[in-house]
């Protein structure tokens, strides 16, 4: 090896990949904002489309082709090839799992089997479930985990962390402090950072989940990826016959179980035979095989992978969950009667379609300039947790933006022009009289009519004598919606100047995406 | 109030009795009664840069403003997000040719900024101002977007509906303050002019201003003072101001107004929209304190 000192090792190269793809991974996720054009170039959702899990699962969802998703076909064709070598060598959450196994105290491998089985049942329940009516892949695909973790609570920490430090020193430090952070500052806000403050519902929870994900790595090595992950799973079905694998030892290594000891994914069995299904060719065992005996080799030179340990009942229990679960789904009071504050972002699709297709990636919300957008709770149902949802008083939707649609990996929200976004009602406006100054107090105001921002205003007022708290009469201007001009933007709500609660909300009342099913379900 | 009961107020005032009269009121009063007519400079014309050359020029052009090494600022509005036709924003043409002006009269820096109300880098983008200033090619002329961090407490010790509020730190503290308004037409207000251009330059919850809009922006005007005003009625928006949207509430008047006198330079404006400035509760609000003199008839006004 002498001569290729300089060059890495195998190890080296899958180091190199993981960093070389999260590096990618990270300037896609900064680059998913506003740009200075309204159309934008290159986005996070770029991963979600080469995730076939995902795929998958939109297109049993819609029971159509996702044109959006076929790169996901890409991935299909490597692993059929390499087997999993996505999970060793692309995957960014696979690459902070490794990354992070020395903070959670385990380095090393594991050859523990048992649970391998539970990432095929979840896929099979996913699947199924996704065909009749109940989207959970989102929860526990690694890219959704990943990116609503970042979005929703990384990056704006980093932003309130970072701009806290440079507040102090822009405050409180002397100038020749400054000439030197100010630029950095400045060049943090320009390319890391988020351009404003920002602030997301569950960005706690979103965290957690993260964390949750890789201190399992503390009980197991990559215990998501060798028991939890469903897109795992999923490639570790295309990975039983790949083309070129890992061929391991044999009887001549002795009482040598090194490679067996190290994997990480725990792929090597007793007799030292590599199972395709499990290893993510990190090829620890190739660089730390004392022999060098751990080569690459075409499929018809080893042993098949071992059979699943997966038996009928557990098969036939995940596809009857999948299928009978979304038959409870009905029988909950949204089903009739929908959440009303519940507005989502224009160009989502009717609502049984949206939670079909949405991934819960949260990078429309990433992305939305106005941070309106936020991940609902309960609001639409468990199934709904993590999906976006308008709230008016944190952030408005901006009348000429249509980023999230450009964004949103699946089409769950559709990519709309500008003038089609002009035209698409998220929601209603109305006012609530008992705080609104002008009514409630006879004190002018009319911030919200300011700042409607149809050209014909859907906020009017009318000039009104009134009396007012202090018993004078006075003429005040009174505002009042236009119910067929407005789109609720919610900007009113978010600018309404009142404490607390606004004077005026936006409920998802008269949306377009619901205009042609009245008398279905509530719709 | 006039000069007879200034006067009046002042004996009252040395005899002792009166201490706790809001002297800064009167006093101002007093001075502005004292001051010469304001001089307010019109000028029309489809060439914008030459335009603002034009307007300058009875007022003694940029020079007059700012002198060498002066660190000036120039506000125009970038509050919405829309295009230069649709008339919501000052016309990028004028603020470049207006911070060139600037330049050339020696400034060591010149920043832009406006606190928008649209998202800030869509209002920056779409105003075209964003593009205009960056296309100038010189270091000393800075557009930024209003840094949170730059607004600080301000006492507004005359002010009689706002006597504190936070202002951008280097609005407040250059040597040249230059506000470069659009005028056009507002809800609340009537119109927005000079002096609602200075919402841009604050920070806060700026809707509850609106709930005594016409003193909160004058008391707002004893502190932000421009040294030149510089109305921008190229286009003006005759409806659904402030920020318009659609082309055909905007009326082409290629026109420019400045003055040294905030109120002035309003009240002139405002009759462009066939108004009188009696109807503009800031314009009548600032003059009452002093601030400046909105009588059309004790003005001289060239070009108009």
């Amino acid at each position: 090896m002498a001569p290729r000192r300089w060059l890495p090792g195998p190890v080296g190269w899958r180091r190199l990949a993981q960093w070389g793809f999260f590096v990618l991974f990270l300037v896609l996720f900064v680059k998913t904002d506003y740009s200075g054009v309204d159309e934008l170039h290159g986005a996070v959702n770029l991963l979600f489309r080469i995730d076939p899990l995902l795929a998958l699962t939109a297109m049993l969802a819609a029971k159509t082709v996702v044109v959006l998703m076929l790169p996901a076909l890409a991935t299909v064709a490597l692993t059929l090839v390499f087997g999993r070598a996505f999970c060793g060598w692309a995957c960014p959450l696979g690459a902070l799992i490794d990354a992070s196994r020395m903070l959670f105290g385990r380095p090393g491998g594991d050859p523990e089997t048992r649970g391998r089985w539970i990432k095929y049942a979840l896929l099979l329940f996913l699947l199924v479930g996704a065909l009749f009516g109940l989207p959970l892949a989102g929860y526990v695909d690694p890219f959704s985990i990943l990116v609503r973790a970042l979005a929703l609570a990384v990056h704006p920490a980093l932003d309130h962390a970072l701009t806290t430090l440079f507040t102090w020193t822009y405050q409180h430090a002397p100038t020749w402090v400054n000439q030197f952070t100010e630029p950095v500052y400045a060049l943090l806000r320009a390319h890391v950072l988020p351009f404003s403050a920002k602030v997301y519902a569950l960005s706690v929870p979103s965290l957690v989940l993260l964390l949750a994900v890789l201190g399992l790595s503390r009980v197991r090595s990559r215990f998501f990826c060798r028991i939890l992950c469903p897109l795992g799973g999923l490639l570790a079905l295309g990975s039983r016959r790949p083309l070129v694998r890992l061929v391991g030892g044999d009887d001549d290594c002795g009482t040598c179980r090194l490679c067996r000891t190290i994997c990480r994914t725990g792929a090597i069995d007793q007799e030292r035979h590599i199972d395709p299904a499990e290893c993510v060719l990190c090829l620890d065992c190739v660089q730390k095989c004392p022999r060098d005996r751990i080569h690459f080799a075409r499929a018809s030179a080893a042993p098949a992978a071992p059979p699943i340990n997966l038996g009928r009942r557990t098969v036939l229990a995940s596809l009857a969950a999948g299928a009978l679960a979304p038959l409870a789904l009905p029988a909950r009071p949204h089903a009739r009667h929908p959440e009303p504050y519940l507005v989502r972002p224009p160009g989502a699709l009717a609502e049984p379609d949206f939670l079909g297709q949405c991934v819960r990636c949260g990078e429309c919300m990433k992305v939305c300039i106005g941070n309106a957008l936020h991940a609902s709770g309960l609001e639409a149902g468990l199934e709904g947790l993590f999906t976006p949802r308008l709230i008016g008083r944190i952030g408005y939707c901006e009348y000429n933006c249509t980023l999230c649609g450009q964004v949103c990996p699946t089409g769950a929200i559709r990519r709309l022009g500008r003038d089609e976004k002009h035209a698409t009602v998220i929601g209603r406006a109305h006012f609530d009289r008992n705080r609104c100054l002008p009514y409630a107090s006879g004190i002018d105001c009319i911030v919200c009519e300011e700042h409607c921002p149809t050209p014909d205003k859907a906020i009017k007022f009318r000039e009104t004598e009134v009396v007012n708290s202090r018993g004078e009469r006075v003429s005040v201007r009174q505002p009042y919606v236009v119910d067929s001009l407005c789109i609720g933007c919610g900007i009113c709500e978010n600018k309404c100047p009142l404490e607390g609660a606004a004077a005026v909300l936006v409920t998802a009342a008269g949306e377009s995406r619901h205009a042609g099913r009245r008398g279905w379900g509530g719709y | 109030m006039h000069r007879r009961q200034f006067l009046r107020d002042v004996l009252l005032w040395s005899a002792g009795a009166t201490l706790a009269l809001p002297r800064f009121t009167i006093r101002t009063e007093a001075l502005a009664a004292e001051k010469p007519p304001p001089l307010v400079s019109v000028a029309r014309g489809a060439d914008y840069p030459a335009l603002v050359t034009q307007v300058l020029e009875p007022l003694g052009s940029m020079a007059a403003f700012v002198r060498p090494g002066d660190r000036v600022v120039v506000k125009p509005n970038i509050g919405w997000d829309r295009s230069p036709e649709q008339g919501a924003n000052t016309h990028p043409q004028v603020v470049r040719a207006v911070v060139e002006a600037a330049l050339a009269a020696g400034a060591a820096r010149v920043l832009v900024f406006d606190r928008t109300c649209n998202e800030p880098r869509r209002c920056y983008a779409s105003s075209g101002i964003e593009a205009a200033v960056q296309a100038i090619g010189d270091r000393r002329a800075v557009i930024e977007h209003a840094d949170p961090r730059k607004f600080v407490p301000v006492e507004i010790s005359r002010g009689q509906a706002l006597t504190r509020w936070d202002i951008h730190r280097e609005a407040l503290d250059c040597d040249c303050y230059i506000n470069l308004p659009v005028a056009k037409h507002h809800g609340l207000s009537g119109l927005t002019l000079g002096l609602k251009n200075a919402m841009g330059a604050i920070g806060g919850n700026r809707g509850t201003l609106h709930h005594d809009l016409g003193q909160s922006l004058a008391d707002l005007a004893t502190v932000l003072q421009p040294k030149l005003t510089l109305i921008d009625a190229t286009r003006i928006l005759l409806r659904n101001g402030p920020q318009g949207g659609d082309v055909a509430d905007v009326r082409r008047l290629d026109t420019l107004v400045a003055s040294a006198d905030p109120v002035a330079a309003d009240a002139w404006a405002t009759t462009l929209f066939d108004l009188r400035p009696e109807t503009i509760a800031s314009t009548v609000a600032a003059h009452r304190m002093g601030l400046g003199e909105m009588d059309l008839a004790r003005m001289r006004v060239v070009g108009g």
